[in-house]
C-alpha cells in the first residue's frame, strides 16, 4: 500500500515542481501556516486575501487601538502653566511697546547721552524679542509629558458613572440573559418549525428598523406624557417620571440589545439533540433538571457570547441614554468619553477613559470565559 | 456482578389508536407483552413502530385506548414516572458527561448521594462489560462500548419495562451481530421486559421471545419468532420476515389441509392455511431452503426454469433459477458439492407440506430489509 502511494507522489510532483514563482512568494510559502492558503487559493488571490487581512487587522483594529493608547499616554501644560505662559508673553509685548515710546521719545535728541539712551534701550527691544520668540514657540509647542497620569486623574464623579455603567450594564446582561434563555429555548425546541420561523420574525423585524427610532419608540412610551402614563390616567393612577431615573435607560437598554444575547443561545439550544432532552425526561428528570443539568451545559459557549455582547453593547451604549435620559438622568461613561473628546477638546483623558472602558470589556471576557469554563475556540464557533 | 433487583412487568395496549391530525400512525391495536419476555415489533421505516413505542414510554398519549404497565394504567403519567426506560435510536448519551455520571444520571434525578452513585455506576458497567471505562467522556469511546453505556444508564433506573428503538442500527454488521447476544444475555440476566423496535428481521428473529409484525400502523401477526417464520399469517409477513418465492394465482381445488393453486408455471399445492375455496385468489409461500432441484420425477410441484447464477455464501449456496421474468431462489447446504453441476434448464420444485398457500395481499415491498 504504501509503495503504490510513493509511486503516485514520484508520478505528480515533477510537474509541479518548474513552475516560475517570485521569490517572496516562495519564500513565504515554503512551509508554515500560509502555504496551506496559498496552496488552495493560488499566488494572486492568497495574496489578496493576505492583503485584506493586514488592511483589516492593522487598519481597523490596531492602529487605532495604537493612536487611542499613544494619545492616552500623555499630557501637555494646561491649565495655570498655561495661563502664565500667556501672562508672561503679555507682559513682554507690553514693555516692548514701552520701550518703542522711550525710543520716540528720544528721537531729535542728538546728544551722546541720548546716543547711548537708545542703544541701551535697542539692545533691550532685542533682547525681548527674543524672548517673546522663545515663548511663542513654547506656547505653539506645549512640552507633552508621558506618564499615567490621564488613567490617575479621573475624579471622584467620573468614577462613580464609570462605576454605575458598569453595574448597569451587568444588570442589563443579567436581565436580558433572564429574558432570552426561555425565548430561544421555546423558539428552538419547543415550538413546531412554522411556529419557531414566525417567533423569529417576530424577534427580527423590528431589528431592521433603525435602533435611533426603536429607542424614539421606547421615549414616546416612558415620556411624562407617553403612552405608558396616559394609560396609567386612566386606570386613575399618578403619571411616573420613568426618564429622571436611570431606569428608562435602562429598559431601553434591554430592549436595544436582547437579540444579541438571544441569537448566539438559539443557536447552541437549536444543536442541541432533542433526544437527550427525552432522554433526561425518561430517566426522571424534572424541568429543572433538564435545564440545569443538560441544555445550559450545552448552550454555554452560546450564554458567554450573548453575555459578553450584550455587556459590551451596554456599557459602550452612546444613544440610548442620550436619547432616553437628555440630561435628566445621570451620565452614561460613553457620554461622559464623548464630552472628554467634543466638549473639553482633551483627547488624551478621552482616550484614556476610552482605553479603561476596552480594558474592563476585555477583561469581562476572561471571567465570562472563567465562569463558563469555555475557550476561544468554544466562543469562536 | 450487579444484581438488578427489577422485575419485568407485562405491558397491555387496549384498543390504542395514534393519530397526528389526519394521518393515523397506529390503527387501533390490541397487544399484550408478557412480563419479562424479550419482545419486538417489526416492520419497515415509516410503519408506526416507533410511535407505538413512544406512546409506551409516555411521549406521546394515545389519542384512543389504554396503555396498562403491570396492571397499571398509564395515561396521564409521564415518561419520568413511568416504569420505563428508553434506549434511543442514536443513544443520546450526555456527551459533556463522564461514562458513570450518564449512567448514574437517573440515580441522581432520584437523589442518590454521589457516593452511591458513583459505586452502583461501575457495578452496572461491569454487567455489560465496560469496566475499567466511567471516567471517559462518551465521545472517547467506540460504538459498541457507547451502546452498553445507553444500556446500563437505562437499566440504573430500575426499569420493569426498556424499550429500545433500533439500537443497533448504527453498528457494523458484525458488531451488530455481537450485541445481540449480549442484548440476549442482559435481558435473560436482569428478567427486564424488553420491548425492541427494529426493521431488522435477522435482529427480530435472533433475540426475540416473540415477535410482532406491523405494516402501516397495523400489527399483521403476534407468534413467536419461529411460528412466524415457518408459519406467517399473511402475505406481508412470509415476504418481510426471511425470504420466500411467491407464486400467484387462483385456488383450482382443495383437498385436506392442501390446496392447489393455478399459477403462471403450473398447478402447485401447499398447505391451504386460510382454508380457502376453489376460486379464491391465493398466493403460494415456500421458502428458498425448503425448494429442491427436481429432475427424477419423484419430486411433486416441479416446474422448469432456466438457471442463472450460484452465489456461495459459505455454509450455504444460493441457486437463482428465472421464468417468466421471475426469479426462484433454491437454498441449499453446502455439503457434497452443492449445487455445482446445474444444467441450464433445470426443473425446480418443493413438497406440498413446504408450500404456503394464503389468501392473496400486499407484499413487501422489500426495499429496506438490512
Amino acid at each position: 500500500m504504501t509503495s503504490r502511494i510513493g509511486a503516485v507522489e514520484a508520478v505528480t510532483a515533477p510537474q509541479e515542481a518548474p513552475r516560475p514563482r517570485p521569490a517572496l512568494l516562495v519564500r513565504a510559502t515554503r512551509g508554515g501556516p500560509l502555504a496551506g492558503l496559498f496552496r488552495a487559493y493560488g499566488d494572486l488571490m492568497a495574496g489578496v486575501i493576505l492583503v485584506i487581512g493586514a488592511v483589516w487587522v492593522l487598519g481597523l483594529i490596531t492602529l487605532p487601538q495604537v493612536f487611542m493608547l499613544e494619545q492616552s499616554l500623555w499630557h501637555e501644560r494646561r491649565g495655570g502653566e498655561q495661563v502664565q505662559l500667556t501672562l508672561e508673553i503679555d507682559n513682554a509685548y507690553q514693555d516692548l511697546e514701552l520701550l518703542r515710546f522711550d525710543r520716540m521719545a528720544l528721537e531729535g535728541d542728538q546728544s551722546a547721552e541720548a546716543e547711548a539712551e537708545r542703544e541701551r534701550i535697542q539692545a533691550r527691544m532685542a533682547e525681548l524679542e527674543q524672548r517673546i520668540a522663545e515663548l511663542e514657540a513654547a506656547e505653539r509647542q506645549p512640552v507633552r509629558t508621558y506618564g499615567l497620569a490621564n488613567y490617575a486623574r479621573m475624579s471622584g464623579l467620573h468614577f462613580q458613572i464609570f462605576l454605575k455603567t458598569l453595574v448597569a450594564g451587568a444588570l442589563v446582561t443579567l436581565i436580558a440573559l433572564v429574558v432570552c434563555y426561555p425565548m430561544a429555548y421555546v423558539v428552538a425546541k419547543v415550538a413546531t418549525p412554522q411556529r419557531a420561523a414566525l417567533l423569529m420574525l417576530g424577534l427580527v423585524i423590528p431589528y431592521a428598523i433603525n435602533e435611533l427610532l426603536r429607542i424614539f419608540a421606547w421615549l414616546m412610551i416612558l415620556d411624562f406624557n407617553g403612552v405608558l402614563n396616559t394609560m396609567l390616567g386612566w386606570l386613575g393612577l399618578a403619571p411616573v417620571r420613568y426618564l429622571d431615573s436611570s431606569a428608562g435607560v435602562f429598559v431601553g437598554m434591554v430592549y436595544a440589545y436582547v437579540l444579541f444575547m438571544v441569537f448566539p443561545i438559539y443557536n447552541t439550544v437549536e444543536t442541541l439533540d432533542r433526544n437527550q432532552i427525552e432522554a433526561a425526561r425518561d430517566l426522571g428528570a424534572s424541568t429543572f433538571k433538564i435545564h440545569s443539568r443538560i441544555v445550559i451545559p450545552h448552550a454555554k459557549p452560546g450564554i458567554a457570547v450573548g453575555c459578553i455582547m450584550t455587556f459590551m453593547l451596554a456599557v459602550g451604549s452612546y444613544s440610548v441614554p442620550q436619547i432616553l435620559s437628555r440630561g435628566s438622568a445621570g451620565d452614561w461613561f460613553s457620554q461622559l468619553i464623548y464630552k472628554q473628546f467634543f466638549e473639553s477638546f482633551n483627547w488624551n483623558t478621552g482616550s484614556a477613559y476610552a482605553f479603561t472602558l476596552l480594558l474592563t470589556c476585555i477583561a469581562f471576557i476572561f471571567v465570562m470565559m472563567a465562569i463558563f469554563r469555555v475557550g476561544i475556540r468554544d466562543i469562536a464557533r | 456482578m450487579a444484581d438488578i433487583a427489577a422485575h419485568g412487568k407485562d405491558v397491555h395496549l387496549d384498543g390504542v389508536s395514534i393519530r397526528f391530525g389526519d394521518f393515523t400512525a397506529v390503527e387501533t391495536t390490541d397487544l399484550t407483552v408478557r412480563a419479562g419476555e424479550f419482545f419486538s415489533i417489526l416492520g419497515p421505516s415509516g410503519c408506526g413502530k416507533t410511535t407505538m413505542l413512544r406512546a409506551i414510554s409516555g411521549f406521546i398519549e394515545p389519542s384512543t385506548g389504554e396503555i396498562r404497565i403491570g396492571g397499571e394504567a398509564m395515561r396521564g403519567v409521564g415518561p419520568n414516572r413511568r416504569p420505563t426506560a428508553m434506549i434511543f435510536q442514536n443513544l443520546a448519551l450526555f456527551p459533556l458527561m463522564a461514562v458513570w455520571e450518564n449512567v448514574a444520571f437517573g440515580l441522581e434525578m432520584r437523589g442518590w448521594s454521589k457516593k452511591d452513585r458513583k459505586r452502583r455506576a461501575e457495578e452496572l458497567l461491569e454487567l455489560v462489560a465496560l469496566p475499567e471505562q466511567s471516567g471517559k467522556k462518551p465521545g472517547d469511546l467506540s460504538g459498541g462500548q457507547r451502546q452498553r453505556v445507553a444500556i446500563a444508564r437505562a437499566l440504573a433506573v430500575e426499569p420493569s419495562v426498556l424499550l429500545l428503538d433500533e439500537p443497533l442500527s448504527a453498528l457494523d454488521l458484525k458488531l451488530r451481530q455481537h450485541m445481540r447476544g449480549e442484548l440476549k444475555e442482559i435481558q435473560r440476566k436482569t428478567g427486564v421486559t424488553f420491548i425492541y423496535i427494529t426493521h431488522d428481521q435477522g435482529e427480530a428473529l435472533t433475540m426475540s421471545d416473540r415477535i410482532a409484525v406491523m405494516k402501516a400502523g397495523v400489527i399483521e401477526q403476534v407468534a413467536e419468532s419461529d411460528r412466524i417464520y415457518r408459519d406467517p399469517a399473511t402475505p406481508f409477513v412470509a415476504t418481510f420476515v426471511g425470504e420466500s418465492n411467491v407464486f400467484e394465482g387462483r385456488v383450482s381445488a382443495t383437498e385436506g389441509r392442501f390446496a392447489t393453486v393455478d399459477t403462471a408455471v403450473g398447478p402447485l399445492t401447499g398447505e391451504n392455511r386460510d382454508g380457502l375455496a376453489p376460486g379464491e385468489r391465493a398466493m403460494l409461500f415456500v421458502r428458498p431452503e425448503r425448494m429442491q432441484l427436481g429432475g427424477n420425477g419423484a419430486l411433486p410441484n416441479q416446474f422448469e426454469t432456466t438457471f442463472e447464477r450460484r452465489d456461495l455464501e459459505g455454509p450455504y449456496v444460493n441457486l437463482f433459477f428465472e421464468r417468466d421474468g421471475r426469479e426462484y431462489t433454491v437454498h441449499l447446504t453446502n455439503v457434497d458439492e452443492a449445487g455445482h453441476a446445474i444444467a441450464r434448464r433445470q426443473r425446480i420444485g418443493f413438497r406440498p407440506e413446504a408450500g404456503l398457500v394464503l389468501r392473496a395481499g400486499e407484499l413487501d415491498a422489500g426495499e429496506d430489509v438490512a
